[in-house]
């Protein structure tokens, strides 16, 4: 059986301007899967390519076994969608906005119970510009859940947010996880992408540049584990031995403080403190630094998700 | 189907919580209704009916071009639109259901209007209100699918404010909704019949004004057929030319797509030009307007026109009728919603019926024929003669066409004139009286002239044939010559009784009345005894026999005198120009006419003594033919022959009044004469020559008593017709 979503050789072009140059993955059935990149990246492009939002210029993709470019319309019923920013009227009330699109689809949930399942009861009677931006957020979460589609994209969902906002948001999408909803996310927090994916691709100017859980991505990468650890005593004078898979080895000025950088960290810090319990040094404290997805992005693209 | 019920349901109730959009749909047009209401004197008169249909268009303009239009840029703009194209749904539910919540909405607009119409004007409710809300409801689709392809064509919000400004303020102005259109300019009321706002400015007008229904009228079936044409071409292009973000673009040649929505009523205005069948046609809207109002002329000597007078009356006009007439100071004019004409020191009369005129000669004498165009010059006449206080003419003798256009535009308010009571051409003879008109005309419209003045049948047959034809093209009435001619010059082939029995037959059987021109005795002998309804001129150069008189009386044959006629023969020909000095005349005359005419007569260049003996004799025989004729009890009516040198038409009418007086009729006869037995001569007693209930009020109101002096009908105070009161300097051109 084929997966959920499957691109493959995805290409879009806006006039010269290739967005998307190559893009390839699928996303399993239950996933939550991340598109992560700095903005401008191609990830929004790609995601409403899937959604139907636009033609793509080339390559093939299948949502749900179907073609967005020409089942479209059969695909927008079946798929729930977050917009990067969605903007309704102002004067709208909340359960107005949920009767209205619940009836462009073909099969509902239960609104009441999605209303109180996104905390918007008690706001069902308040206007949208009433609303506050994690409200928003939630509303439109809501509205992507109206016909209770087994595939959903979130475009950016935690955007702009406050961080308890964020952390509702991501709640929501744990729980969705949990339902066996496939999930297509793009973001550019990589703290989002950690939490919330089970695998990440890593776009960067139209192509994928990594793609794996987020913990390949990082192993996969060159940076290694920082060791630093704290001596009570200075090391004796004299040159360190060089430990297994060390490098960068290091002292301080008092000569307590020892680091080095490891490729296999574990080994490494058997081998350290063995030499210092035999030179009667006692150990204050250890840390081991691991290499952030952060420290992998910018390793991988050479420049920040932040800029 | 939910899908449209739930967007409908939702635009509805964004559309309460909208001041804005309730302020263009609701009070927007109110207030223009209060200031119309004021500027059309709506409590005295119908000016409600007319602009109630002006006001419901512009809330039309307003829900759509607005509403429509700039409210889809606006959700385009703040990417609201966005949210629903990743919603299984194509842009035509968002686009009906825009249309229909705007339609809803607009409704209780002509609920609204109507009602305060109704209540506080007293307007009539419509009788055919299902045509006033299909036309309505038109409007509004039309309109709103304008709106919507504006919408599609513009990329931000003030493209779209420019585009629908270009189109909203032209139709506010031009196209009759503010403006009424009979005070702009030809070209501008051209450009109006571009525009679809002012197919429903007349639509609603027919509805509510001339309580006509929407399918009953061609001119509005058209209309219909229009808008329900841009209502579907303008779905069309804008469910194909939908966009739902701003993000995307359109390129400015999809604007050429709004003349596309707008292409029936650009072929319609084509049309129009090409055809001008409609211009005026907002004039004759205005005509009737000015003659819906009401009002009372008090206290002042009523001459009723059965020949009794009332020496103190009142008579109430409302919607070109007299309502009533009563004696004294009459009602109460504030609660007949009524303005007041004091009338106090003057005279009201029916408005005065020439019987014989030939409104396409002027009168006097040009200096060249090049001047002449016989459809400015017959309408110039009309209007002297409406100007004078006739307010209908018997035209005995003119080119067929040019007068049965004339009557037309007459009879539908185009044009101000008298009413017009049209022969067409003279039956005569070859080589008889009326031949000699066309060979005035230059060689190469001879034989048009003679198609169009004139009758010469061979036979009885085709006499009788002629006559049919006659009355195909809506003849009032048949006009036929007997006459051998005057002296050694003036001589013409009289036309062989056999021909003229079958003509007078003919019209007899036509119901046709027929006008007889006879020159002597044995002329009117034989006009009387073919039946003729009346006999013009008389005879002029002899007395009428008793016997004939008696049989006039009996069978109720008019005598027709045109003493005017003769009185100003005998004055050319002896080169006297004294009928120029006439106030009248200088009034109705244009100044080139009357300076040419004054050198040519006092130059000598028309004198001819042997002329003017005879004509001198011809007036005095006529005067006393008329005498004895109303001694003998035969019915007088009056004409002039208006049109023949120095009788000009509408002053000669009261100088025939004074000739009669002169020859001894006392003034009320002559003006029974000029009044109610014009009027049954044209068989037309029951709408025009009298003053009494259910009449037309067509009034003169004179300063004096004529009855003393007859004179006082010059000294005109006010005219009156079809109840408008008249602007008389406005009737032609003061040049």
């Amino acid at each position: 059986m084929s997966n959920p979503i499957e691109v493959d050789g995805l290409k879009k072009s806006y006039g010269g301007l290739e967005a998307v140059k190559g893009v390839d993955f699928e996303v399993c059935a239950g996933e939550v899967f991340g598109l992560l990149g700095p903005n401008g990246a191609g990830k929004t492009t790609t995601v409403e390519i899937l959604e139907g939002l636009r033609p793509r210029s080339g390559g093939r993709v299948s949502v749900l076994g179907c073609d967005p470019g020409v089942q479209t319309r059969e695909l927008k019923d079946r798929v729930g969608v977050c917009l990067q920013s969605t903007r309704l009227q102002d004067k709208l009330k909340v359960k107005e906005a949920i009767e209205v699109f619940a009836a462009l689809y073909t099969r509902n949930v239960d609104t009441t119970q999605l209303l109180k399942r996104l905390q918007l009861w008690e706001k069902r009677e308040a206007h949208y510009s009433t609303l506050s931006g994690g409200q928003k957020q939630r509303l439109a979460l809501a509205l992507a859940l109206l016909n209770d589609p087994q595939v959903l994209f979130l475009d950016e969902p935690s955007s702009g947010l406050d961080p308890q906002a964020r952390l509702e948001i991501h709640q929501l999408v744990q729980d969705l996880r949990a339902e066996k909803r496939t999930i297509l996310l793009t973001t550019h927090y990589i703290e989002e992408a950690e939490k919330l994916c089970d695998r990440v691709a890593i776009v960067d100017e139209g192509r994928i540049i990594a793609l794996g859980t987020p913990r390949e991505i990082q192993e996969r990468t060159l940076a290694n584990s920082t060791i630093e650890i704290d001596c009570e005593l200075p090391v004796p004078a004299g040159d360190l031995p060089a430990w297994q898979h060390a490098d960068k080895i290091s002292l301080d000025e008092r000569r307590t403080k020892i680091s080095v950088v490891s490729t296999r960290p574990a080994r490494t810090i058997v081998e350290m403190v063995k030499w210092l319990d035999e030179a009667g040094i006692e150990l204050a404290d250890i840390h081991i630094k691991r290499p952030s997805l952060e420290e992998a992005f910018i390793e991988l693209t050479g420049k920040s998700l932040r800029e | 189907m939910r899908a449209y019920l739930a967007l409908f349901r939702s635009n509805m109730r964004l559309t309460a919580r909208d001041r804005g959009v309730l302020f263009f749909n609701y009070l927007f047009p109110l207030i223009f209704f209060f200031a119309f209401a004021e500027m059309f004197h709506a409590s005295t008169g119908q000016g409600i009916a007319y602009f109630v249909g002006t006001v419901l268009t512009m809330g039309i303009l307003g829900n759509g071009l607005w509403g429509a239009g700039m409210r889809s840029v606006q959700d385009r703009e703040a990417n609201i639109l966005r949210r629903f194209k990743v919603t299984p749904i194509s842009p035509l539910p968002i686009l009906i259901a825009s249309m229909a919540s705007g339609l809803l909405l607009y409704l209780p607009v002509i609920a609204l209007i109507a009602g305060l119409a109704h209540v506080i004007y007293a307007m009539p409710l419509p009788q055919h209100w299902i045509s006033l809300v299909l036309m309505a409801s038109l409007g509004v689709c039309a309109f709103r699918a304008i709106g919507s392809i504006l919408a599609a064509v513009t990329n931000t919000m003030a493209e779209a404010n420019i585009l629908i400004q270009l189109l909203y303020m032209p139709m506010l102005f031009l196209s009759g909704t503010t403006i009424p259109s009979s005070v702009l300019p030809t070209w501008a009321q051209t450009v109006a019949e571009f525009m679809p706002a002012t197919y429903l400015v007349t639509g609603f007008q027919g509805i509510f004004f001339r309580n006509q229904s929407l399918l009953g009228n061609l001119d509005n079936v058209v209309a219909v057929g229009a808008l329900l044409l841009t209502t579907v071409l303008g779905l069309f292009l804008a469910v194909k030319l939908f966009r739902w973000e701003k993000e995307e673009k359109i390129a400015p040649r999809n604007r050429l797509w709004v003349a596309g929505v707008l292409a029936p009523f650009l072929i319609m205005g084509c049309w129009r030009s090409y055809t001008k069948e409609h211009i005026g046609q907002n004039e004759a809207i205005m005509r009737d307007l000015a003659r819906s109002g009401t009002f009372l002329i008090r206290n002042t000597r009523i001459f009723l026109g059965d020949g009794t007078v009332k020496e103190n009356g009142t008579v109430l006009v409302h919607d070109g009728k007299i309502v009533d007439v009563f004696d004294g100071a009459g009602p109460d004019a504030g609660k007949l919603r009524a303005d007041v004409i004091e009338g106090s020191g003057k005279t009201l009369l029916p408005g005065l019926i020439d019987v014989h005129v030939h409104v396409s000669s002027p009168g006097g004498v040009w200096d060249s024929s090049d001047d002449y165009q016989v459809d400015k010059a017959i309408a110039r006449d009309d209007a002297a003669l409406l100007y004078s206080g006739i307010t209908a003419a018997r035209s005995t003798g003119d080119g067929l066409d040019a007068s049965l256009k004339l009557r037309g535009l007459i009879e539908k308010g185009n044009k101000l004139g008298a009413q017009l009571f049209v022969c067409g051409p003279m039956f005569t003879a070859e080589g008889g009286h009326g031949t000699e008109f066309v060979q005035y005309a230059p060689k190469f419209v001879q034989d048009q002239v003679r198609e169009q003045l004139v009758r010469i049948p061979k036979t009885a047959e085709e006499a009788r044939q002629q006559v049919d034809d006659l009355k195909k093209r809506g003849v009032d009435g048949i006009k036929a010559i007997l006459e051998s001619g005057f002296g050694q010059s003036m001589l013409y082939t009289r036309m062989d009784v056999g021909l003229f029995q079958a003509v007078a037959g003919e019209a007899r059987a036509q119901n046709l009345p027929l006008a007889v021109h006879t020159g002597d005795s044995r002329d009117v002998t034989d006009a009387v005894d073919a039946g003729a309804a009346s006999v013009e001129h008389g005879s002029w150069r002899d007395s009428i026999p008793d016997a004939v008189l008696a049989k006039m009386a009996h069978d109720g044959i008019y005598l027709d005198p045109t003493l005017a006629v003769a009185q100003a023969y005998s004055q050319y020909f002896a080169g006297k120009a004294d009928a120029l000095d006439n106030s009248l005349v200088q009034q109705t005359v244009t100044t080139n006419l009357l300076t040419a005419t004054r050198n040519f007569v006092s130059a000598g260049k028309g004198v001819d003594p042997a002329k003017a003996a005879i004509f001198a004799k011809a007036f005095a025989q006529s005067k006393e033919n008329l005498l004895r004729a109303w001694k003998a009890g035969v019915p007088l009516a009056m004409g002039t022959d208006a049109g023949n040198p120095l009788v000009f038409p509408g002053p000669s009418m009261h100088q025939e009044l004074k000739l009669w007086v002169e020859a001894g009729i006392p003034a009320a006869v002559a003006l029974q004469a000029a009044t109610a037995n014009g009027a049954k001569l044209l068989r037309q007693g029951d709408h025009i020559g009298g003053i009494r209930k259910g009449m037309d009020a067509n009034l003169l109101l004179v300063d004096g008593n004529p009855l003393q002096d007859i004179g006082a009908t010059e000294r005109i105070s006010l005219v009156v017709f079809k109840g408008e009161r008249l602007d008389r300097p406005g009737l032609f051109d003061q040049k």
